[in-house]
């Protein structure tokens, strides 16, 4: 999903981590129209590709590319049928606490506008669904709070705009500050909170915008329309509040932001991917993902991008990257095993890391399990010891969820 | 004996039945709004009726409270425009989870995209469903307020939720986008559900969503919504029940009858036990033991009868309650166990109570007078002073309860209980006299045998007057309902002639007869008021708003110009109060809301306009029959300074001097055909419409009082029959000295009619003192209405008539079989 690779030949590729996901829920909650993600009703096994191969007709098509018109790009793209707003981070206090966070939120368009039909006039009225998920990972207790909700995109309940840039999901906003200059996207303010567990945080980009793929058109595989739009901002300087339980902390940090709209589908053979969006210390970012098929082998689509200090980048290939799992854990809750060590190796770049979850539990126990983490990151760049931290993100692990 | 179970048996299937039909409406309501309510713990709503859905954007976006979930309540009808009412619940899917279940589950193939306002979507239950013929993904149409709505059927709620499938019955689950069309309220909720914390610890939740609110809303307690219910229908179901248990008292006498008959037939029997030893105390036991047998047995078939007229009446009851009060969808017979036991003990109780004294009787039996018949009689006639100052005892210790006891109905009921018990106390003696001052006309008609006749009256005593103080309180309870349904009448005919003055009065069909709430299109209402031949046009408005912390309806009129007319006005304010009303902040109130509330001329009300509550000055006090409920009154111009509401709920149509009124009339309905669907009904056929409503408010009264005659019917039938059967022996000598059947069955027929006659004559006083009570005790107390004590002749003559016709229709079978007697066969035993 929020990795994208160009040039990938293969017909069908999933958008990365967790448009499966908010597919799969969106099956879930169209199916169970709501429902707590009960126990029972995570154990129906949902056909992915049945939960990703919705109807796309009637939708808009990433088919070719295109200008992108910021800020107005910035918010929503109804007509394309899905689309998310991604940060994550990790941030670390004056006494010596850190966490890590995701706040992503989610849209689904339900139906594509049907121009035979007169919708109801009503306020309330509306194809448009939102799904928003937050999680804290508190590495000195082990918590790992992750909270999930869902609202219809109408009557101001939620919704995403630009300018000036604000997306909401009730309580929860990701909203520009700059109130003199409604077209500028920075600082951010993200706040969101749920049951005394709290962030409100400012971000202010310190590198550039990344357009993904091709100018920003991420194919994901043959035939017109099966792609992403796709930028990122892969380092935001991050200052604001964590609260937990335990009181409220002042942290300094760094985050990372995915924007990502498309109509296609997953390929039927895709079962999960590991994903890796890595923050050196040095100033280089990468992102990496690597599907993982049926059988247990790689896919062709797996890839990446190296990003440079000043914000140019580099495609990373499949088969560039090596990736071994050093160590796992397994899940109380849904039983899954989830790598929690690797070591990652680009040969070309001459670069060697050792990356591990700040804390085993980053498990999202949400209508779609899957897990999203903080990591720290060791090693080498050429002769130069490197650190760093990072995101990674889990799915398809959750073997009762998705059936192989 | 059979006759004696058959008389528990109707006392308590009226009882039992009444308890059902009532019982059944609440629990309908209960289950309806608590279905519809979830596991809600609180509401927010609109005090000014008008609940803006921006207020839950805002609590769940600024607030942050998500613990809530919007709703929107109405009802429209199947099919037609007068079609079967349904009941709609607007919701929210994605807010729904904490609250009810109807859109959930795994299995539910729900689609959101559809549901959330792409196509008018709803879901029902599969029963209901099935009931209407309709299959899922079938479009069906519904009315509301005389506009045509399409819908489409999305899919099934959930079977196997732990809701009883009544709980679904006639309810029509929709989206809040396509609620707001459906029931025209772009932009309004009827409430936000919330669940809020019940720990102390976050008494803080509840004080920042209360410091939140707009001045407009209030928050209240999910429960007051059933005790809303209770408010509204609680003088009509104590009024009802009051009813049945009169039936009950009617059955006493006749349990009381029998077991005395039973005991005095036996009375040699009894003699003979007492002389071999049987103790008093055995003897008590072995009376109240056949009475509890009988209590048994009759009670039994008293619960299934019951159950059966239940059945029957909780229609009648729920019609009543949509007529006046609120929509009632689900119209289910609710089986309490409670009332049915109730309804053993009622039975049972009664029947050992009413055995006391025969039972005493028995005791009392001393061995040596066993064959002395007479002895009871004289006994019964020794008793007469004594029963003459019981009765005294019982009238004063009436008044003194009807006197005492405030505003309390049942207190109040159980006040007259004791009159009808002192005239039951006093009717013995008047039997004797009555039958004394008969004896010489009756002679002077039938001769001998008319003296004869009226001999018998007086010398079985102990079995006639009874026989006479059942029959009596049955038609005096006839007469008593007669005359005061009858004043009721009267008045609110006299009331709707000077209330109605427009020529034509249109309004929408509403689901409520008596509170009708829905609206007239703006552009009907336009097409209307430039019709030709129009003249004046004025507008009325109801709404359901806030007023001094309960929910009250609120007409706001467009008053006529026109002569103060002081007889409209139960007290009003010095000086001109229409003026005050449209220049000030003043209301006016009718007369039962004035007196429920305990409200007088000069008080102030606190009623909830759109900017919170608002003081409003009572100006006057109006009479009004609409609605016992109470109504506050305020001007058209008042209420569009305070309420942003432009609609129109009615229009009063003046037509030009000279023209036809029916012509005007139809030329309305050939403009607003295409627009809505509206009544548009002339005065007179308003004024009809009004009192068919009023009289089918009654129906129910009139079912019981037959049931009432019925029970008096059976109490005659025992009564005769003891007395004939008694008598076997004496008429057997009679016929043996040369009496032909048709002379003893001439003879009986005379005595029971002459019996029905006295019963007759008695009822009319007793009746007239029950109509009164009913008119300036039970109707003052529940209500707080005027009505004017009206007597029609016809009323009280049917009374006498009906009392000789249930006597004589009584006597046919003992006249039969005693003249077919052999008197060989009865003086065998000589």
């Amino acid at each position: 999903m929020r990795r994208s690779l160009n040039k990938m030949q293969n017909a069908r590729l999933p958008m990365a981590g967790m448009a499966v996901a908010w597919l799969l829920v969106v099956g879930v909650v169209i199916a169970g129209c709501g429902t707590a993600p009960t126990p029972e009703n995570q154990d129906e096994p949902l056909e992915l590709a049945a939960a990703m191969g919705g109807d796309t007709l009637g939708y808009a098509r990433a088919d070719q590319v295109r200008e992108f018109d910021f800020p107005t790009d910035y918010g929503a793209h109804p007509d394309y049928k899905t689309e998310w707003w991604y940060f994550t981070g990790n941030l670390f206090s004056d006494e010596g606490r850190r966490f890590g966070y995701e706040m992503v939120v989610f849209r689904t368009a339900m139906a594509p506008e049907d121009t035979t039909q007169t919708p109801i006039a009503s306020d309330w009225t509306t194809r448009q669904l939102y799904m928003g998920h937050f999680s804290l990972a508190d590495p000195e207790t082990g918590d790992f709070h992750a909270f999930e909700r869902f609202s219809r995109g109408g009557a101001g309940l939620a919704g995403a705009e630009s300018p000036p840039f604000r997306i909401w999901l009730n309580d929860w906003t990701m909203a520009s500050m700059d109130a003199f200059n409604p077209d500028e996207l920075f600082p951010i303010r993200l706040q969101a909170q749920e049951d005394g567990v709290a962030i409100d945080l400012t971000l202010n980009a310190i590198k550039p915008i990344v357009l993904q793929g091709d100018r920003g058109w991420d194919p994901k595989g043959a035939g017109a329309g099966n792609a992403s739009y796709y930028y990122s901002f892969t380092r935001m300087e991050t200052t604001g509040t964590v609260t937990i339980p335990d009181g409220t902390f002042d942290i300094t940090g760094q985050s990372w932001k995915d924007h990502e709209w498309s109509t296609s589908a997953l390929g039927p053979d895709e079962t999960g991917w590991d994903w890796f969006a890595l923050q050196l210390d040095d100033g280089r970012d990468i992102m990496y993902y690597q599907l993982r098929r049926e059988d247990g082998s790689v896919s062709p689509f797996t890839g990446g991008s190296f990003i440079e200090v000043d914000g140019s980048k580099r495609h990373l290939t499949t088969g560039e990257v090596e990736l071994i799992v050093l160590d796992t854990w397994q899940s109380d809750v849904s039983g899954a095993e989830y790598p929690v060590r690797w070591e990652l190796n680009i040969p070309a770049e001459d670069l060697a890391l050792e990356i591990s979850a700040v804390q085993p539990n980053q498990e999202l126990n949400v209508s779609v399990r899957y897990w999203e983490g903080a990591v720290d990151i060791s090693g080498r760049y050429g002769d130069q010891p490197a650190s760093g931290v990072g995101y990674v993100e889990l799915t398809g692990y959750d073997t009762q969820q998705l059936p192989q | 004996m059979a006759l004696s179970i058959l008389g528990v048996a109707v006392g308590v299937a009226v009882v039992v039945g009444i308890d059902l039909a009532n019982t059944s409406a609440r629990t309908a309501f209960k289950l309806s709004t608590e279905t519809v309510a979830g596991r809600a713990t609180h509401a927010l709503v609109a005090g000014n009726g008008q609940l803006s859905d921006s207020v839950f954007t805002s609590l769940r976006v600024d607030v942050g409270y998500r613990d809530s979930a919007p709703a929107i309540e109405g009802s429209v009808r199947m099919g037609a425009p007068d079609g079967q009412v349904v009941q709609v619940l607007g919701i929210d899917p994605l807010a729904e989870e904490p609250f009810r279940s109807f859109t959930g589950g795994p299995q539910s193939n729900l689609n959101l995209g559809r549901f959330m306002g792409q196509v008018p979507a709803v879901l029902l239950s599969e029963p209901t469903a099935s009931r209407l013929s309709l299959s899922e993904g079938s479009s069906f149409s519904v009315w509301k307020e005389g506009r045509e709505v399409e819908l489409v059927i999305e899919g099934f709620l959930p079977s196997d939720s732990d809701l009883d499938a009544a709980a679904l019955d006639n309810l029509l689950i929709t989206d809040i986008s396509t609620a707001q069309a459906l029931l025209a309220m772009p932009g309004e909720l009827t409430r936000i559900d919330l669940i809020l914390p019940d720990s102390p610890a976050d008494e803080a939740v509840i004080q920042e969503i209360k410091s939140w609110l707009p001045a407009n809303v209030e928050l209240r307690a999910a429960a007051t919504r059933t005790g809303t219910l209770d408010q509204m229908t609680r003088a009509f179901s104590l009024n009802l029940t009051a009813m049945s248990l009169l039936a009950l008292v009617v059955g006493m006498f006749l349990i009381y009858n029998t077991m005395t008959f039973s005991v005095v037939q036996r009375r040699p029997l009894l003699g003979r036990l007492r002389a071999v030893g049987v103790t008093r105390r055995e003897m008590v036991w072995m009376v109240l033991g056949e009475a509890a047998m009988i209590g048994t047995v009759g009670s039994i078939i008293g619960v299934a009868g019951g159950v059966l007229l239940g059945n029957a009446l909780v229609g009648l009851v729920t019609q009543t309650i949509n007529d006046l009060y609120f929509v009632v969808r689900i119209r289910e017979l609710d089986l309490s166990m409670w009332t049915l036991l109730k309804g053993m003990a009622v039975g049972l109780g009664s029947t050992i109570l009413s055995a006391l004294p025969p039972a005493r009787e028995a005791t009392r039996t001393s061995p040596s007078m066993v064959l002395k018949r007479s002895t009871s009689e004289s006994s019964t006639r020794e008793k007469i002073p004594s029963l003459l100052i019981a009765g005294l005892g019982l009238l004063v210790l009436g008044a003194a309860i009807l006197w005492l006891s405030g505003q309390s109905i049942a207190w109040s009921y159980l006040g007259i209980l004791a009159v009808i018990l002192a005239f039951a106390c006093w009717t013995p003696p008047l039997v004797l006299w009555g039958a004394r001052l008969m004896r010489p006309v009756l002679g002077r008609f039938f001769g001998i045998i008319g003296r004869m006749g009226a001999s018998g009256i007086e010398q079985s005593l102990s079995r006639s007057a009874i026989a006479v103080v059942a029959l009596t309180i049955a038609v005096s309870a006839t007469t008593g309902v007669g005359v005061m349904v009858d004043s009721f009448r009267t008045t609110v005919n006299t009331w709707l002639t000077y209330s109605l003055e427009a020529d034509i009065y249109i309004s929408p069909p509403g689901d409520v007869f008596r509170r009708n709430d829905a609206t007239i299109l703006k552009t009907a209402e336009e097409s209307i008021r430039t019709a030709p031949g129009v003249a004046e046009v004025y507008s009325v408005r109801t709404a359901r708003v806030t007023i001094d912390g309960r929910e009250s309806d609120l007409i706001v009129t467009e008053p006529r110009p026109r002569e103060l007319e002081p007889g409209r006005y139960k007290s009003r304010m010095s000086g001109d109060h229409r003026s005050a009303m449209r220049e000030r902040d003043v209301v006016m109130v009718s007369e039962p809301y004035a007196f429920l509330y305990n409200v007088d001329v000069g008080d102030t009300l606190e009623i909830v306009t759109k900017t919170g509550p608002t003081p409003f000055e009572v100006g006057a006090i109006y009479y009004d029959y609409a609605s016992d409920l109470g109504l506050v009154q305020m001007t058209r111009s008042r209420y569009d300074i305070h309420f942003d509401d432009p609609l129109v709920s009615g229009l009063a149509v003046y037509v030009e001097t000279g023209l036809d009124p029916s012509a005007i009339t139809e030329d309305l309905r050939t403009r607003t055909a295409s627009i809505q669907g509206l009544n548009i009904r002339s005065n007179r056929d308003l004024r009809q419409a009004s009192l068919d409503v009023f009289d089918q408010t009654f129906t129910v009264t009139t079912v019981l009082r037959l049931l009432a005659i019925l029970v008096a019917f059976v109490g005659v039938l025992t009564a005769l029959m003891a007395l004939q059967l008694e008598r076997s022996r004496e008429l057997a000598v009679l016929r043996a000295n040369g009496m032909t059947p048709g002379q003893v069955g001439r003879m009986i027929t005379v005595q029971t009619s002459s019996m029905g006659l006295l019963a007759g004559i008695l009822s009319v006083p007793l009746g007239l003192v029950l109509a009164w009570l009913l008119i300036y005790v039970i109707n003052q107390r529940s209500f707080g209405w005027t009505l004017q004590f009206q007597i029609d002749g016809a009323i009280l003559l049917q009374a006498v008539l009906l009392a000789i016709v249930a006597a004589a229709l009584a006597a046919i079978y003992p006249a039969i079989s005693m003249g077919k007697t052999n008197p060989t066969e009865a003086l065998r035993t000589e």
